[in-house]
C-alpha cells in the first residue's frame, strides 16, 4: 500500500520501441533493461534501477520511442508527464538539470561503444 | 474510550483532550540524597544566572546561599560523600550523572574563600536555651538551624575538639583539617558556645542539663569498635578501624610492622588500608564477600588498589596466630556466597577445609561500629540504637539524630539534625509542626534526554599518583575550576522544574505561555488555561517533565 | 533604495564599489527551522554549491526531534505530498521511499449530500503521497515509517549541513553579519539567515514585534486529527482515496479524510475553525457514514495548526530571506510544494547571484509575487467553491458531470480535471480558474445542471457504498 506509482510484474513492458508517449518514467523501486530491436533481435543497451529514468525525450520532442522498456523484477515506476515537468521547467529550469545531465552520460556511453563496435569491424 | 452521544445524536467517541499545567515536581538526584539538598535549585542558580542577570561570581555566592540553607558544611560533604544522588541522576544515562559532589566541594570552597557568612533566618532573638551533646555532623546541623532561628546554644563534647567522626576518623587526604576547621568555626560563630572534654552521663548528668536548658540535642554517634569474636583477637598487634584511624589523625607513633592485614569492606577499612600504607605498611584487606558486592564506594577501591592495597575476597579471618607477644600470622578461612535467598541476597559461607595462613604482623580490624555511650549513664531507656520518631524527637524537650539512631553517612546526620531542629522550633513556639513537602517525584521517562545537547562531564582535577603517598595529608581530588564549576552546573537538566528551554512559548499554536516580568529559575512562563487547545504539545516537548496533563476526569 | 527587511533591522553597511553581496568559501548560512523549506533549501543551496565549487557552511537550527511520535516531533499539516511535488522530485532524483509513504495515494472521492463520486487519476496510478511529518500520531506502535521532515532533513544532512538542535529566540543585525541567538544562550553570526520557522512558531511573532516594517503572515485556525482504525479496516474502507467532503457548513473551505497506515487523518480548513464547527460536521451523515458502523471514533492525536492567509512582507533584506510558510505559500494547498519552490528559488539567488536585497528582490521575490497573485485567484476559486457548496441544485450538477466524465473511457474530462486539480493542489488556482472559464466545461456543466435536477434524476450518480454499483442517493 505504502509506495508510490505503478505495479508492473516481472517481464512486463513499460513501452515499446515505436510507441508514441509524452511522459518519462522514473523507477520507484525494481529494475528494467532498455532493449532496441533490429531485424526481430533484441539488444539490452542498459539496466537501470531505482531513482534512474527512462523516456525522456518524450518530454523535449513529441517522438516515437526510441527503445523497448521491460521489466526484470516486480518493479514501481512513476511517470512524469509532459505538462507537469514543462511548467515546473518553465519557473525553474534548473529542474532539468539532471536530466541532461545523465542524457549526455548516455550519448557518451552510446558513442563509446558505437566507437568500440566500428574497431570491431 | 467512552462511547457517548453528542446533542446532534449520533454517537461519538470522547474524544482526546489533554490540557496543560505547570506542575513543579522533586528530582531524582534531590529524592535519593539523604538531605533532601535541593540540588537543581543551586545548580540552576548557576546554569541560568544569564536569563536571571546575575554574573557568575554573583551565581556563585547566590548558589552557595542556597545550599547552606540545607547543608552547613558543603566544603566537608563536598568532599567526603559517597554521593548516592548521582547515582540516580537522569543525567546518568545519557553522558554521566552531573558532578553534584564536586559541584558542592567548589561551592563549599567558593564559600570559604570569599568568606561568606551562614545566612541567618530571623533577627528575632528567644529565651530558650538550646543543649546539643556531641559535636559531629548531627549536632553541628541542629545546632546551626537552631542559632540561625535565634536560640542561644551551647554545645558539649567529650573530645577537645568538635568534628566528631569528621574529625577523628576520617582521613586528611580525603578532608583536610583546615577545610574542616574553616566549616565549623563559621557554624560556631553563630554565637554557639563550646563546652569542650566534657562527657554528659559523667562529667555532668542529663538531668542537670535539661533542668538548665529548655531544649536538648543528642548527638551522640556510634564510636566503639566491633570485633570480629575470634581467637587471639584481643591483644597487642589487634586494633579497631576508628581506633587506628584515629591516632594516625593524630600522628601518634603506632607500630603496624611491615604487613597489616585489614578486615572489613566499608569505606572505613578502605580509610584504614590506604592510611596504613601511608605509615609505609605492605597493606592486604580481607573481605568476606567479594569486589562488587563491597559496601565502599567504587572509586575509593580503584584508588585504593592504585596505592598499592592488595585484596583478599571472599576470605575471612578465623584465628590470630602470635609468638609471643607479636601477632605472626592469620588464619583464612575460604568463602563461598550462597545461592540468593528469599531477598535475593547471597550470604558468604565457609567453604570447609580451605583454611589458609597469611603472614601478618597486626590485624586492623574494620567491621563496623556501635554505641560508645550507655543509656543508662544518660538516664535513657534503651538496649543500644535509640529510638525515635521521624523528626528524631525522643520526648518534649529532647531530640537526637546521627549514627546514635544507626549507622549512616554524614549527610543523613546532618539531614536529621535538621529535621529534628525544625521540629525543636515548632514545639519551642507552640507552631504546627512544619509539613514535610510532599512533590511528586519526576519520572525518569517524563525527562526527555534527548532534548539536551551533549556535554561530557567535567573531570575532576586529581593530584599526580606519584605523589599521593608522598604525605598523608596530600589531598588527592582537587576542586573544579571556576570555569568548569560553570560548566558543570549547565549540564543539570532541571529535572520536575522549568529552566527555560521556551520550547513552550515558542510552539503552542494559541499562544498560550506568556512571559513573566520578574523571571528566576522555575518561574519563566504563565499559562492561560482558557486559551489552551487540548493538543499536548507543550507537555511532550518540556525537555525537564514541568508541564504535565491536567487530569480532566470528571 | 532597495525596501526590504532593514532591521531586524537596519541595512547592512554597502559593500565597497564593485563588491557584490555574495557568499565566498567559508561563509556560514544560518537556516532556522528544517521543516520542508529550511531543509530543502540546505539540500539544493549545497548541491548547487558543489556544481560551481563554491565551498559554504550551512548550520540548520532545529530543536524538534522528528523520530518523536505526536504533536512534539510533527509539523502538523494533512500530510499530501501532491501530485507535482512527487513528479518534481522524482525528477530531482529525490523518489520518496516507502517508509515515508504511509499511503500511495490514486484517486479523489468527493462526498457530498447528493451523492458521492470517484475521480481516479488518468493512469490509475499512485502519483500523491500521504505522509506523515512526524512520527506518526500520539501512542502509535513504532513500525518501520520514517517522518517526511526527517527524511528531508537526513537529505540536507548527507549533503553536508550541521543540525543544531537548538531554538532561536532571535535574529539581529550585527554590522555586516546577521547574528542568531538561541533560548540556551547561544549566538552565533552568519553571512546569511534564511528564516524557516514556518508560523507555527513564535519566532515571527518575536520577529515583527521588533522590526516596525516587517508584517508576518495572517494566519487562521484549522484542524487535525487521527483516529485509529487499523490498516486492514481502512484498506476496506478508504482504499487509496482521498475523501473529500463538500457539505454546506459555514466557514468550512475544505475537509477530508486522508487514510495512511493504520489512521486516518482528518484535515478541516476555513476560516478559524472551532469546536462548534467540528461537532457539526461529525454529526453530519455523510461524514458518519464514512467510518465503520456509522460511529466516529475517539481520536488519539489532535492540534490546530494555523494556516497561512496572506503573505509576510517584505520577505527579504541584506543577508536575510524568509522561505516557505514563513515567507509565502498556495493559500489551503500544496504548502510542501510552495516551500519546494520558495526554497529553491532562494537557494538559486544565494548561490549564483548574491545575499543583498537587492539580489532577493530580482531573483527571488518575482516567484514569491507570482504565488501571492495566484493565492487571490484561488480565494475566487474558493469563493465559488463555497457558493457551490450552499446550493444543492449546484452540487447535484457539478456531481453529474463528474460522475459521467468518470464513466466514460476516453473523452474530454473537464469537471473531473478541474476537481482533480483543486483538491490536489496540482495545478495554480490560475490554470484552474481559466479552465472553468472554457465554453464547452460551461456548456457541459450548465447540461448537468438540468439534467440532475429533474425530477426523478436523469443522470445516476455516485457510488452506493453497499451496493457498490452506481445510482442517485435522493
Ligand atoms: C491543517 C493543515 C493541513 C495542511 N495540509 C497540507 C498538505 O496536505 N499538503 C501540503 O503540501 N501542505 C499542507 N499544509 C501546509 C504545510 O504544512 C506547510 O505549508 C509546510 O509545512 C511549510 O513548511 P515550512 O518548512 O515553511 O514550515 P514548517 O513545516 O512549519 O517547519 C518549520 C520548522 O521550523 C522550526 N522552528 C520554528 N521555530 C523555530 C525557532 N525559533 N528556532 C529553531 N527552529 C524553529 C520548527 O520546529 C519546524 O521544524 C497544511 C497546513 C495545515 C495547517
Ligand atoms: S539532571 Fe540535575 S535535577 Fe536532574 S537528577 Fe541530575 S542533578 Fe538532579
Ligand atoms: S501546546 Fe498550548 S494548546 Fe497545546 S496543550 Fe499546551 S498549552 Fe494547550
Ligand atoms: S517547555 Fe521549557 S520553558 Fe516550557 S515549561 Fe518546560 S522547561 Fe519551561
Amino acid at each position: 500500500m505504502a509506495g508510490l506509482g505503478k505495479e508492473y510484474k516481472a517481464g512486463e513492458v513499460i513501452f515499446r520501441q515505436g510507441d508514441t508517449g509524452n511522459c518519462m518514467f522514473v523507477i520507484q523501486n525494481g529494475e528494467v533493461e532498455a532493449i532496441a530491436e533490429s531485424d526481430g533481435r533484441e539488444f539490452r543497451l542498459r539496466r537501470m534501477g531505482p531513482n534512474d529514468f527512462f523516456g525522456e525525450m518524450a518530454l523535449f520532442e513529441e517522438e516515437t520511442r526510441t527503445a523497448t522498456i521491460r521489466t526484470t523484477k516486480p518493479t514501481r515506476i512513476l511517470s512524469i508527464d509532459k505538462k507537469n515537468f514543462l511548467g515546473g521547467i518553465h519557473e525553474d529550469p534548473s529542474l532539468a538539470f539532471r536530466i541532461v545531465q545523465t542524457m549526455s552520460h548516455r550519448i557518451r556511453d552510446l558513442t563509446d561503444r558505437l566507437a568500440r563496435y566500428e574497431q570491431q569491424q | 474510550m467512552s462511547a457517548t452521544r453528542t446533542r446532534h445524536g449520533g454517537p461519538v467517541e470522547l474524544p482526546f483532550q489533554v490540557l496543560a499545567r505547570q506542575s513543579e515536581k522533586m528530582p531524582p538526584c534531590q529524592a535519593r540524597c539523604p538531605n533532601s539538598g535541593d540540588i537543581r535549585s543551586w545548580l540552576g542558580i548557576i546554569a541560568q544566572r544569564g536569563r536571571n542577570g546575575l554574573s557568575l561570581d554573583e551565581a556563585y555566592d547566590k548558589a552557595w546561599r542556597r545550599l547552606v540553607e540545607f547543608n552547613p558544611m558543603p566544603a566537608t560533604i563536598g568532599r567526603i560523600c559517597p554521593h548516592p544522588c548521582e547515582d540516580l541522576c537522569s543525567r546518568a544515562e545519557k553522558d554521566g550523572a552531573v558532578s553534584i559532589n564536586a559541584m558542592e566541594r567548589f561551592l563549599g570552597d567558593w564559600g570559604l574563600s570569599r568568606a561568606l557568612e551562614l545566612p541567618q533566618r530571623a533577627t528575632e532573638r528567644f529565651p530558650e536555651s538550646v543543649a546539643v551533646i556531641g559535636t559531629g555532623p548531627a549536632s553541628l546541623s541542629f545546632a546551626y538551624q537552631m542559632a540561625r532561628r535565634g536560640y542561644p546554644v551551647t554545645m558539649y563534647d567529650k573530645d577537645q575538639q568538635p568534628g566528631g567522626m569528621l574529625r577523628h576518623a576520617i582521613p586528611d587526604y580525603r578532608l583536610p583539617r583546615t577545610i574542616l576547621d574553616a566549616e565549623v568555626e563559621r557554624i560556631l560563630a553563630l554565637d554557639i558556645s563550646l563546652h569542650s572534654n566534657v562527657e554528659i552521663g559523667h562529667d555532668e548528668s542529663l538531668q542537670a542539663l535539661r533542668d538548665e536548658h529548655a531544649m536538648i540535642f543528642l548527638g551522640l554517634g556510634a564510636q566503639a569498635p566491633k570485633y570480629l569474636g575470634i581467637p587471639g583477637e584481643k591483644g597487642p598487634g589487634v586494633i579497631a578501624g576508628i581506633g587506628y584511624l584515629r591516632q594516625h589523625k593524630d600522628l601518634d607513633e603506632i607500630e603496624l610492622g611491615a604487613q597489616v592485614l585489614v578486615i572489613g569492606g566499608g569505606n572505613t577499612a578502605i580509610d584504614a588500608a590506604r592510611s596504613a600504607r601511608r605509615d609505609g605498611a605492605r597493606v592486604t584487606l580481607v573481605y568476606r564477600r567479594g569486589e562488587s558486592e563491597m559496601p565502599a564506594a567504587q572509586q575509593e577501591i580503584d584508588d585504593a588498589r592504585q596505592e598499592g592495597v592488595e585484596f583478599r575476597f571472599l576470605s575471612t579471618p578465623a584465628r590470630i596466630i602470635r609468638d609471643r607477644d607479636r601477632v605472626r600470622q592469620v588464619e583464612i578461612q575460604g568463602m563461598r556466597l550462597t545461592e540468593p535467598d528469599a531477598d535475593g541476597r547471597r550470604r558468604p559461607e565457609p567453604v570447609p577445609g580451605e583454611l589458609e595462613q597469611l603472614p601478618a604482623d597486626s590485624v586492623i580490624v574494620a567491621v563496623s561500629q556501635m554505641p560508645g555511650w550507655r543509656a543508662a549513664d544518660l538516664g535513657l531507656d534503651s538496649e543500644s540504637w535509640l529510638q525515635a520518631d521521624d523528626e528524631g524527637k525522643l520526648e518534649r524537650g529532647l531530640f537526637t539524630g546521627g549514627d546514635d539512631l544507626g549507622p549512616g553517612i554524614a549527610s543523613r546526620a546532618i539531614a536529621q539534625g535538621r529535621r529534628a531542629a525544625e521540629s525543636a522550633h515548632a514545639e519551642l513556639r507552640g507552631l504546627a509542626p512544619a509539613p514535610r513537602p510532599r512533590t511528586l517525584r519526576i519520572t525518569h521517562e517524563s525527562v526527555r534526554t534527548d532534548y539536551y545537547a551533549d556535554r561530557p562531564r567535567s573531570q575532576t582535577p586529581r593530584r599526580p599518583e606519584e605523589e599521593w603517598l608522598t604525605d598523608p595529608a596530600v589531598e588527592i581530588d582537587l576542586t573544579l575550576s571556576y570555569e568548569q564549576a560553570s560548566e558543570e552546573a549547565a549540564r543539570c537538566m532541571s529535572c520536575g522544574l522549568c529552566f527555560d528551554c521556551q520550547q513552550c512559548y515558542m510552539y503552542c499554536n494559541p499562544g498560550g505561555f506568556t512571559r513573566v516580568a520578574e523571571t528566576r529559575p522555575g518561574h519563566y512562563f504563565v499559562m492561560a488555561l482558557d486559551l489552551c487547545e487540548g493538543c499536548g504539545k507543550c507537555i511532550e516537548l518540556c525537555p525537564c517533565g514541568y508541564l504535565e496533563a491536567r487530569d480532566t476526569a470528571g | 533604495m532597495v525596501e526590504g527587511l532593514e532591521l531586524l533591522t537596519g541595512k547592512a553597511p554597502k559593500p565597497h564599489k564593485g563588491e557584490a553581496m555574495a557568499l565566498e568559501d567559508g561563509s556560514r548560512i544560518a537556516v532556522i527551522g528544517a521543516g520542508p523549506a529550511g531543509s530543502m533549501f540546505s539540500h539544493f543551496f549545497l548541491s548547487m554549491a558543489e556544481t560551481v565549487g563554491l565551498s559554504v557552511n550551512v548550520d540548520i537550527f532545529e530543536p524538534r526531534r522528528f523520530c518523536h511520535r505526536g504533536p512534539a516531533g510533527c509539523n502538523h499539516c494533512g500530510g499530501i505530498v501532491s501530485e507535482s511535488l512527487v513528479q518534481r522530485l522524482a525528477t530531482e532524483g529525490l523518489s520518496l521511499p516507502d517508509c515515508v509513504v504511509q499511503r500511495g495515494i490514486e484517486s479523489y472521492t468527493l462526498h457530498t449530500d447528493v451523492g458521492d463520486v470517484e475521480i481516479a487519476t488518468p493512469l490509475q496510478e499512485k502519483r500523491i503521497a500521504a505522509i506523515y511529518r512526524g512520527n506518526g500520531p500520539r501512542s502509535s506502535e513504532p513500525v518501520d515509517t520514517q517522518s517526511f521532515d526527517g527524511y528531508l532533513l537526513d537529505l540536507a544532512r548527507n549533503r553536508g549541513a550541521r543540525v543544531i538542535p537548538r531554538l532561536v529566540t532571535d535574529v539581529r543585525r550585527n554590522e555586516d553579519l546577521m547574528t542568531v541567538h538561541c533560548a540556551d544562550q547561544f549566538s552565533d553570526s552568519y553571512e546569511l539567515v534564511v528564516v524557516a520557522t514556518g508560523i507555527n512558531s513564535r519566532l515571527m511573532e518575536m520577529l515583527e514585534n521588533e522590526t516596525a516594517e516587517f508584517a508576518r503572515p495572517a494566519r487562521t485556525k484549522t484542524f487535525i486529527c487521527e483516529f485509529h482504525l487499523g490498516r486492514d479496516v481502512i484498506r476496506e474502507t478508504f482504499g487509496p482515496s482521498m475523501h473529500v467532503f463538500l457539505l454546506d457548513i459555514p466557514r468550512l473551505e475544505f475537509a477530508a479524510l486522508i487514510p495512511k497506515g493504520d489512521y486516518v487523518t482528518l484535515c478541516l480548513l476555513g476560516d478559524d475553525i472551532d469546536e462548534n464547527l467540528i461537532d457539526t460536521f461529525f454529526s453530519s451523515p455523510e461524514v458518519r457514514d464514512r467510518f465503520p458502523g456509522g460511529v466516529i471514533p475517539g481520536h488519539v492525536c489532535h492540534c490546530y495548526p494555523r494556516i497561512n492567509i496572506r503573505a509576510a512582507t517584505p520577505v527579504y533584506g541584506d543577508r536575510l530571506v524568509l522561505i516557505g510558510d514563513s515567507g509565502t505559500t498556495r493559500l489551503f494547498k500544496d504548502g510542501i510544494g510552495a516551500a519546494y519552490r520558495t526554497s529553491k528559488a532562494a537557494a538559486k539567488t544565494a548561490v549564483f547571484h548574491g545575499v543583498s536585497a537587492e539580489d532577493f528582490k530580482n531573483y527571488y521575490a518575482p516567484l514569491c509575487r507570482r504565488i501571492d497573485n495566484d493565492n487571490r485567484v484561488g480565494k475566487l476559486v474558493f469563493t465559488f467553491a463555497s457558493l457551490v457548496q450552499k446550493s444543492r441544485f449546484a452540487r447535484r450538477g457539478i456531481l453529474n458531470m463528474a460522475a459521467n466524465e468518470q464513466q466514460q473511457v476516453d473523452g474530454p474530462r473537464r469537471m473531473s480535471g478541474v476537481l482533480w486539480d483543486l483538491f490536489s493542489g496540482s495545478a495554480s488556482y490560475t490554470d484552474v480558474f481559466l479552465r472553468t472559464l472554457h465554453p464547452a466545461y460551461v456548456g457541459t456543466l450548465l447540461w448537468n445542471l438540468v439534467a440532475a435536477n429533474l425530477p426523478r434524476g436523469a443522470g445516476r450518480i455516485g457510488r452506493d457504498a453497499e451496493r457498490g454499483d452506481d445510482h442517485v442517493r435522493h
